[in-house]
């Protein structure tokens, strides 16, 4: 299990009062935001695309057994040996046991949340592993003994001035930098002989296409070919909502997901990855294991099966108020922000997890960027009424709602207390703003309420003052 | 019950098998052909002017030359490599068609390493809405040349350019599985420090696409 959300209000009233995380956040997103705003601005219909897309992949989920033996199939006739695996232990035992029948001392390994929400990282650690992280940010993040805060820029909460020290603490290249190109090289040299050296490559998968039984990459720095090339042994872990129909839907759905989330048109290198290498092939793994994951997802098919839509761009964290005020961190799981708070609970469990799905203004702008039109609004409530239909709401919280509801229910009582009250609250503004009021801190804290007039809006109509 | 069959068990309780392989077959294709029917139109119907345009935008970052024939490239290289204050050096893919190539004048038998200065390859085909190379590994095309080298120049056949994925996929080329099939596009970059691009991350600083023919 991941860091158990219990804290969440502590994590947040620390991310909140770092003003140097704000800066890293707001950058790295505010460019992701610009980029994509752009790329989609060139399709004029990408809502429509959206549409398609989550259709695309509704259709490989609504035939998932179908097509996951599909894929088995066809792959293992490529000479990929396959492994299935229900819950995260059973997957980092697969691994591990790979791993060690490899006779592997280093590990290198190209970015894949997969890995992150089954905790692979410690189960490599706890084996004996040395695990070499590739891609820059999974790099930057492991020298500074960190989880990821956000799923396509894993070292979002880092300034590049923040890597610099990293940088100068831990490579063999001393010389002080802030210069992005010139810190990208410093780690590209750093990391030059690990690649040659592990025994066995680990990577994810974007896609499983059961037409061919190949597993899809996209990434941007080619850390995963130099992950999943040189080493005897590549093994993929993916999550069994990966499975896509053809070789086309796959690259319909890149589309889609890569203006999400960097804007491009195409990452720099997408890579299908079919069995070991071939008789005669001058490079390439000589073992190629893919282990199928569930943990979760099959119950996902009965409880919200638009959550296995969801393609990973990182779009709605980007574009969440909440997740740009605090962070990934503060949500203490694999995944933060609005796709975050869906996922956790069925991760996690929703007792532990219930502030996430708390953590959310229900603006819906994340579903407005899902480039699988996916309704996170409407999945997050859904686990807010679960969490109270299931009494795991706080007494205080469900006290006061109930107070309210019965008032709600009782109109002359409501108005009553209004009428009560609003002289009250009169008393705490000063110059038609209210700025500080007892059991109202979480409002005032971090802004003003306007001074309410003498009258209720009812009062006033039943005046005659407003019609 | 293994762990395959516990999984298999609970998505066929969820989602019972209705319908017949053709029927499904008959979806998968309105989906595709429905995603399909959203695409902007591709500004230039000439493929080479779509390709080089896409592949040499500044998000994108290749440069790209022309040439009449693929037997220009050996002068194309040299050009290259003087330009870039390259030594005239390099590994070259192990393609019949390349090796058959004049190459005197330049060094072209140096062995593909990590940060070999120049290798010269040979795309199997090109897609032009998003100016990407595509490779099928194979005993005469290893992946790592396209990931090894600090500047790859790469040979394309005008012949062989689609203008989107979907015809792509579509073709008897990319009906094949081989180990690897590589979509390339522009040189490795990364954004993972504040989202601001670096080229050059764990791939080639520099990809120079000569299209002939």
């Amino acid at each position: 299990m991941t860091a158990l959300a219990q804290d969440f209000q502590t994590r947040v009233d620390k991310a909140l009062a770092d003003g140097q995380l704000k800066v890293a956040i707001e950058r790295t997103t505010g460019n992701a935001r610009r980029k994509r705003a752009a790329a989609v601005s060139a399709w004029p219909e990408f809502d429509a695309a959206r549409k398609a897309a989550a259709a695309i992949k509704d259709h490989a989920i609504t035939h998932m057994a179908y097509y996951l033996e599909m894929f088995e199939r066809n792959a293992i006739a490529s000479g990929t040996q396959v492994h299935w695996a229900r819950n995260s232990d059973e997957a980092c035992a697969i691994v591990v046991g790979i791993c060690k029948a490899a006779g592997a001392k280093t590990v290198t390994r190209s970015k894949s949340m997969l890995g992150e929400e089954i905790g692979l990282p410690h189960a490599l650690a706890a084996a004996g592993l040395r695990r070499v992280e590739t891609d820059l940010a999974e790099h930057i993040i492991q020298l500074a003994d960190e989880t990821p805060s956000h799923i396509i820029w894993p070292a979002a909460h880092h300034t590049k001035e923040d890597v610099a020290l990293l940088f100068a603490e831990h490579h063999r290249d001393k010389t002080p930098t802030t210069d992005i190109e010139s810190m990208v090289e410093s780690a590209r040299r750093e990391l030059r002989d690990d690649f040659f050296a592990a025994e066995v490559g680990i990577s994810g998968a974007n896609y499983l296409v059961a037409e061919t039984g190949a597993i899809c990459t996209i990434t941007n720095e080619g850390n995963a070919e130099l992950t999943t090339t040189p080493p005897r042994v590549h093994i993929v872990t993916a999550g069994i909502e990966k499975i896509v129909a053809t070789t086309e839907h796959a690259l319909q759905l890149t589309r889609v997901l890569v203006r999400s989330a960097t804007g491009a048109d195409l990452t720099q290198y997408t890579t299908f990855h079919s069995g070991p290498k071939r008789a005669g092939d001058r490079d390439g793994p000589e073992q190629f294991h893919i282990v199928l994951v569930d943990h979760g997802r099959t119950k996902m098919l009965v409880d919200m099966p638009e959550m296995l839509r969801c393609l990973r761009c990182g779009a709605c964290l980007n574009h969440c108020v909440v997740y740009r005020a605090i962070g990934g961190h503060a949500y203490g799981a694999a995944y933060p922000g609005p796709m975050g708070s869906v996922l956790t609970p069925v991760f996690d469990g929703l007792k532990e997890s219930r502030d996430l799905p708390h953590a959310c203004t229900l603006n819906g702008q994340c579903r407005q960027v899902c480039p699988v039109d996916i309704p996170l609004p409407t999945l997050l409530r859904s686990w807010r009424e679960k969490s109270w239909r299931k009494g795991l709401e706080p007494a205080t919280t469900r006290f006061a709602l109930g107070l309210w509801a019965f008032a709600a229910a009782h109109p002359v009582l409501y108005r009553l207390g209004v009428a009560f009250a609003l002289p009250v609250i009169r008393l705490f503004a000063r110059g038609g703003w209210i700025s500080k009021m007892p059991l109202a801190g979480g409002w005032t804290d971090a802004r003003d309420l306007p001074k309410p007039p003498t009258k209720s809006f009812m009062a006033q109509y039943f005046d005659g003052k407003v019609r | 019950m293994s762990a395959r069959d516990a999984i298999f068990a609970a998505i066929r309780a969820a989602r019972p098998e209705a319908d017949a392989p053709a029927t499904i077959a008959t979806q998968a294709e309105a989906c595709a052909a429905a995603m399909t029917k959203t695409l902007p139109l591709l500004e230039n119907s000439d493929l080479v002017a779509l390709f080089t345009l896409r592949a040499s935008a500044e998000k994108v970052g290749a440069t790209v030359e022309r040439l009449a024939s693929l037997g220009e490239l050996p002068e194309a290289v040299a050009r290259y490599a003087s330009e870039n204050n390259l030594a005239p050096e390099l590994a070259l893919q192990p393609d019949p068609a390349l090796q058959q190539l004049d190459w005197s004048g330049l060094q072209a038998d140096a062995t593909l390493a990590p940060d070999t200065p120049l290798a010269v390859g040979l795309a199997l085909c090109g897609v032009a809405e998003t100016g990407s190379l595509v490779f099928h590994s194979a005993p005469t095309a290893p992946t790592l040349f396209g990931f090894l080298p600090l500047h790859h120049i790469v040979a394309l056949d005008a012949k062989s350019l689609s203008p989107r994925f979907e015809d792509y996929a579509a073709s008897d080329i990319g009906k094949l599985s081989p180990r690897n099939v590589n979509f390339i596009t522009g040189a490795s970059g990364t954004t993972d420090i504040e989202g601001v691009l670096a080229r050059g991350a764990h791939g080639p600083r520099k990809l120079h696409i000569v299209i002939y023919g």
